[in-house]
């Protein structure tokens, strides 16, 4: 397109009349002025060679043997090649009929003769450049129009044009290649009968109906749509009101198959369980082992209520077998049995549950009562530790939700960590533990120790696996940590307070609170 | 120094170990004295307790064999029964090294108990009667003079009385007499028992 409007950079001109003398005067005035002026002497040769160099004006002399200039105007622009040349009349005639018929023909112009050069060269140029603006114009509507389709051809989403009735109007290849039919048996198709096999009353809750009825745009996704082969796939798709000021044309319906996209959807959530299943694995194998190491302090815990069972029991039996029952002595001691034997199996259970094998997965928690209980646990493992754990929390802090299992085992981890920390001191301050809300959706808790403290650099490191500061650790309890607490939307970290030790802080979402509350920026 | 108080010193962190085997002894009828832990027996404590010590290993803060350690430099002779989990068995034996005179697992038969308590008491009192005689061995050895003294260590090195006056350059009757006042003194007859008399004490003597 581009090329023929260069091509036509020189402006091209027609001069037709009968009479050589005129044309001699007419090229002579416009010869010399930039434009390629062409000859006819009768009607015939003028539509050939305005057929052939679609001239942009055409100086056309109305009296002439054989077509005259009406005649030659109107097949001019019955010619689609030459019906936008701009044809201005030639005549003696000078009344206003011959003008008035010469414009309903099409005629853009009229000149008297005799003609005056300037007059001639004046209204040549004024519609030579008309009519080239105009040829500019359409040339680039044109090249819009082919974008717009080349944009429509490529785009691979599926379109389609539907009227209020839900009549497929327009159709793209994208939309034939998806549907499997060619755009030209696609259109006139109803869509919801095509593409929905629905009928009758089922139509008004059809996906896009909204759209198409009230004007309502639509964006869903895992739509079955039907091919005209009866065959079905996912699909999601757009629909958008077709709306000319207020009235509604019907809806434009943007879709595509979303069967790969669903089927790697389905891959990367099979990929994220097995990931979950084998830190739930992982953790549960990092519990066995804490269990492990506290297994001397856990039989020592059992032994204490059963030492005081036997012991009591004995001193019973010893008071059934005197002459006088002291029933309110006797009465006591079997309370007091009673009590230690509640004592060992709240141990136990403490132990079975968390070993428990698969975590059991998100509650609403009680922090104070969670740590509590971990306090208790702790303690178990607490020998030489003088100044024991100490925990505070405000009782008003919000429930958390977390896998309690999970959050014990990191609490657990990093309660055991301070106290070891601090028994490498040989230090008498107690470990502190604390929760507080942090922000409005968080709640942090903090481990605080008075230990040996954190070796330079070991921010980079340290949650790393297989990194460790320990003589005989193996690097793994903190990654593990990290691992769990990031599982539950919290975050881990440390802090070195300036009195020495170290404060270890991890995050919980409170219960109910927005998503990402409580991520690290 | 006789008819000696015999109380059990039970050391538990443990409240209600500590209270079930507080009734348990005084059931059997022994005199019975509760500590919560190993820093409150150690401020209580005197050379003059007498009977044993039932000490929990595993204790918060200063532990069984910390406080074990700390009465033997007080050169504390009450007997130690430690009391032990099931995992302690290599710290049981190091106590032992260290002169603990048993130890028993938790959770322990009564029986059991009770047998090492009476064997601590006993050992006790034998110590401490023994204790009382090396202390009157020591008196009377410090009663004689130093001409008596020396003598003394003569006649136990098996020397015989001319031997000595030759020595000392005195009359072997001054050596008779001198021989008589030590055997008074210390109150025998007999030149063998003078012998282990003294040899009993010897220990005690030169750590003097």
């Amino acid at each position: 397109m581009t090329a023929v409007v260069s091509e036509t950079e020189e402006t091209t001109v027609l001069l037709v009349d009968d009479n050589p003398q005129n044309l001699k005067v007419l090229y002579e005035t416009l010869k010399d002025k930039g434009y390629r002026l062409l000859i006819a002497n009768d009607g015939e040769k003028a539509l050939d060679l305005a057929h052939r160099h679609q001239p942009e004006v055409i100086l056309l002399d109305i009296m002439m043997p054989e077509l005259d200039g009406y005649q030659v105007c109107q097949r001019l622009k019955a010619d689609p090649v030459t019906s936008d040349s701009a044809v201005v009349f030639l005549s003696a005639l000078d009344d206003v009929q011959a003008k008035v018929k010469g414009f309903s023909l099409g005629g853009a112009d009229y000149i008297s003769k005799p003609f005056q050069a300037q007059e001639v060269i004046a209204r040549v140029k004024t519609h030579a450049r008309v009519i080239r603006l105009e040829r500019e114009l359409q040339a680039r509507n044109r090249q819009l129009e082919n974008d717009q389709a080349r944009i429509l051809n490529a785009i691979s989403e599926g379109i389609y044009g539907l009227d209020a009735g839900g009549n497929i109007v327009f159709a793209n290849p994208a939309a034939a290649l998806i549907m499997r039919s060619p755009v030209e048996e696609l259109i006139g198709r109803n869509f919801f009968k095509l593409h929905m096999a629905a009928s009758g009353d089922e139509f008004a809750l059809l996906p896009v109906q909204a759209t198409c009825q009230q004007g309502v745009a639509e964006n869903q996704r895992d739509i079955a749509l039907l091919r005209a082969d009866g065959s079905s796939f996912p699909a999601e798709y757009r629909s958008t009101p077709k709306l000319e000021g207020d009235t509604l044309h019907g809806a434009v319906v943007v879709f595509q198959d979303i069967t790969t996209e669903l089927e790697n959807e389905q891959e990367l959530d099979a990929a994220r369980e097995l990931v979950q299943e084998q830190r739930d694995q992982l953790a549960h194998a990092s519990r066995l082992s804490t269990m492990g190491e506290m297994a001397a302090g856990f039989a020592h815990e059992v032994n204490q209520p059963l030492t005081a069972i036997t012991n009591y029991a004995r001193v019973a039996k010893r008071m059934t077998a005197k002459d006088t029952l002291d029933r309110e002595l006797l009465q006591e001691t079997l309370d007091k049995i009673e009590a230690q034997s509640h004592r060992a199996s709240e141990i136990i259970r403490r132990i079975r549950r968390f070993m428990k094998k698969p975590a059991t997965g998100k509650e609403v928690l009680s922090v104070p009562a969670l740590l509590e209980d971990t306090r208790q646990f702790a303690e178990v493992d607490m020998r030489n530790n003088e100044g024991g754990i100490e925990v505070t929390v405000d009782d008003s802090l919000p429930e958390v939700l977390a896998d309690p299992i999970q959050v014990q085992q990191v609490a657990l981890n990093l309660i055991r960590n301070a106290l070891e920390s601090t028994r490498g001191t040989g230090s008498s301050v107690p470990v502190e533990v604390s929760a507080a809300l942090c922000g409005s959706g968080c709640v942090r808790i903090e481990v605080r120790d008075h230990g040996t403290g954190l070796p330079e650099g070991a921010e980079d490191k340290l949650f790393l696996p297989f990194y460790t500061t320990k003589q005989d650790g193996m690097g793994i309890g903190l990654s593990m940590c990290r691992s769990l607490i990031q599982a539950q939307g919290g975050d881990i970290g440390f802090e070195r307070p300036e009195d020495g030790g170290a404060r270890f802080y991890f995050t919980l979402p409170v219960a109910g609170a927005v998503a990402n509350a409580c991520r690290a920026d | 120094m006789t008819d000696i108080q015999q109380t059990v010193y039970v050391v538990e962190d443990d409240e209600a170990v500590r209270d079930s085997l507080e009734l348990l002894l005084k059931s059997d009828g022994k005199p019975v004295k509760t500590y919560e832990n190993a820093t409150a027996f150690l401020g209580d404590y005197s050379e003059k307790m007498a009977g044993c010590i039932v000490l929990d290993i595993r204790m918060p803060g200063m532990d069984g064999m910390e406080l074990q350690k700390k009465l033997n430099e007080k050169h504390s002779i009450l007997p130690i029964i430690f009391v032990t989990g099931h995992g302690d068995v290599p710290m049981a034996v190091d106590a032992m090294k260290e002169g603990a005179v048993d130890f028993i697992q938790k959770p322990y038969r009564e029986e059991a108990l009770l047998e090492k308590i009476e064997a601590a008491l006993e050992q006790d009192l034998e110590q401490r009667k023994s204790l009382d005689e090396k202390q009157e061995i020591i008196k009377r050895i410090k009663s004689l003079t130093p001409r008596e003294h020396e003598i003394m260590d003569r006649m136990i090195a098996g020397q015989a009385n001319k031997v000595i006056a030759i020595e000392l350059e005195i009359s072997q009757r001054t050596v008779e007499i001198h021989r008589s006042r030590v055997m008074h003194k210390m109150g025998t007859h007999s030149l063998a028992h003078l012998v282990r008399m003294v040899l009993s004490v010897k220990d005690l003597i030169d750590a003097r």
